[in-house]
């Protein structure tokens, strides 16, 4: 697997852009851009903003904190003296800051989770790509004439007739109780007695719902 | 850019707030302005700050009472359907950012699992590896072996209509294993030199491969792409049946690729 990088950052004229794919491409993208800056200043300025943006199509698209609609009746109709809020409506802000200051929080973690993923991949490929020039099969398959290749699938088929062996063999300890799994990064898959092996019941390790973070996703212990 | 990262906080210093406040509202602001023009439409921004009573606005309040005017004439629906506020938002945010954790994820584990299947090839054994690796690296084998072979047949392609097949050795070694399963497997091997024949270069290999696990459908969960499916987390029940008889092919479909 090849990582493509991208053209990377290029430089542009702020001028309308020719070409009618390209702008909308822009459009999602920086659109999508302005409203994470937008987002970010309000949490960490603690200010009220409202944006709104027309798409190519005359779609209308706003962002708002703490509603696009407060923040607009608020321009349109100022009032001079500082509202005195109701009290539920008091109550309701404070709710809504938690809930942001919450989600915050999980989508930093995701964040640094991704980054450090991210690096770890490319570290990874790096040390792959300095073996390729000792070790030829390790390269990627385009780079190989047809004897190399010929060489290399019998050699995958070995090792696959050797996989398979040793899924059975240890497949078959299971059923006579003798085997353990393994121990799965998340430490909780651990089976015996595994007569019961195709009744297995799911583990759902996160729960049902919407996307967990995974906080302590564990790299899995097998040969690395 | 930044120099040190920023935690997604509000900030508790004042100085620093403010600095950070000046900073990023010209910044908004510009980039506003840019994709306005860039993209020849309309928009407008208003930010409120503690620090004075009248708004930042961009373009102009003239501009802004424009825009929004011209927003307010939309229907309720039509100004509603693509509105958000910070809770929204963010929200999105975390499922993009969890989608690609994911995916990131996904691909180390490929990476993870070539290093083992290149030890392999080096003649270092399995003896760590657990049925849930096995099952990654068998499928990882035989998705290099499908693109080994293709690569064979497209080099060879042109002035030669039939290629030498392989599977008669390998099927005769892998019978001679009196297991059902490596049966099944000369199969897949089968198979995949069917593909190097030239069974038809409008044939992807990869609903090839999917025919082959036609047998074996009803194992595959559908789960694939979902939370914490990652071919590691999900414990799917009918991956372990693999090693039954009557099912088809040994690898359980429930890894990197849904």
């Amino acid at each position: 697997m090849a990582k493509k990088s991208s053209m990377g950052r290029q430089k542009i004229a702020i001028a309308k852009i020719p070409k009618k794919n390209h702008l909308q491409v822009t459009f999602s993208k920086r659109r999508s851009g302005l409203f994470k800056k937008a987002s970010e200043l309000c949490t960490l300025c603690g200010v009220e903003v409202a944006i709104i943006v027309f798409s190519p199509a005359n779609k209308a698209f706003s962002f708002g904190h703490p509603e696009v609609d407060t923040v607009v009746d608020r321009f349109v109709a100022p009032r001079t003296k500082p509202s005195e809020s109701a009290l539920s409506a008091q109550i309701l802000e404070a709710h809504r800051n938690c809930s942001i200051r919450d989600l915050n929080f999980v989508l930093s973690q995701l964040l640094n989770q991704a980054e450090f993923e991210r690096k770890k991949g490319e570290e990874i490929e790096i040390l792959r790509r300095a073996n390729w020039t000792k070790v030829w099969w390790e390269s990627p398959i385009e780079g190989l004439g047809l004897g190399e290749l010929e060489q290399l699938k019998m050699a995958l088929e070995e090792v696959r007739r050797d996989v398979v062996e040793q899924s059975n063999h240890l497949a078959s300890e299971q059923v006579n109780g003798t085997a353990l799994f393994g121990v799965n990064n998340h430490g909780s898959m651990q089976s015996q007695n595994c007569e019961e092996i195709p009744e297995t019941k799911p583990l759902d390790i996160n729960g049902s719902g919407p996307p967990t973070f995974y906080l302590d996703f564990h790299r899995n212990n097998g040969i690395f | 850019m930044t120099r040190k990262k920023v935690t997604l906080a509000y900030i508790e210093n004042e100085a620093a707030r403010k600095a950070t406040f000046k900073k990023r509202k010209k910044g908004l602001m510009k980039k506003v302005n840019e994709l306005s023009t860039l993209c020849g439409i309309e928009s407008c921004a208003i930010v409120y700050s503690p620090y004075e009573p009248e708004p930042e606005v961009w373009p102009s309040a003239l501009g802004v009472r424009r825009t929004i005017a011209q927003f307010r004439n939309m229907s309720e629906m039509d100004q509603s359907k693509r509105m958000m506020n910070q809770v929204g938002f963010i929200k999105q945010r975390i499922s993009k950012a969890h989608d690609q954790l994911m995916k990131q994820l996904r691909e180390n584990r490929e990476l993870e699992v070539t290093g083992i299947m290149h030890r392999a090839l080096l003649g270092h054994g399995f003896g760590g590896l657990n049925l849930l690796d096995l099952n990654d690296l068998g499928w990882l084998v035989d998705k290099n072996l499908r693109e080994i072979d293709e690569r064979i047949k497209s080099l060879k392609d042109s002035p030669i209509p039939d290629i030498p097949t392989k599977d008669a050795a390998p099927a005769a070694d892998n019978n001679s294993k009196a297991k059902v399963e490596v049966g099944e497997s000369s199969g897949v091997l089968g198979n995949s030199s069917a593909l190097a024949l030239g069974s038809g270069p409008s044939q992807e290999p990869w609903t090839m491969y999917m025919e082959l696990f036609k047998a074996n459908e009803n194992a595959v969960d559908d789960d694939v792409g979902g939370d914490g499916n990652f071919g590691r987390n999900t414990d799917d029940p009918t991956a372990p049946s693999y090693f039954l008889p009557n099912q088809g092919l040994p690898w359980s479909n429930n890894f990197l690729f849904p």
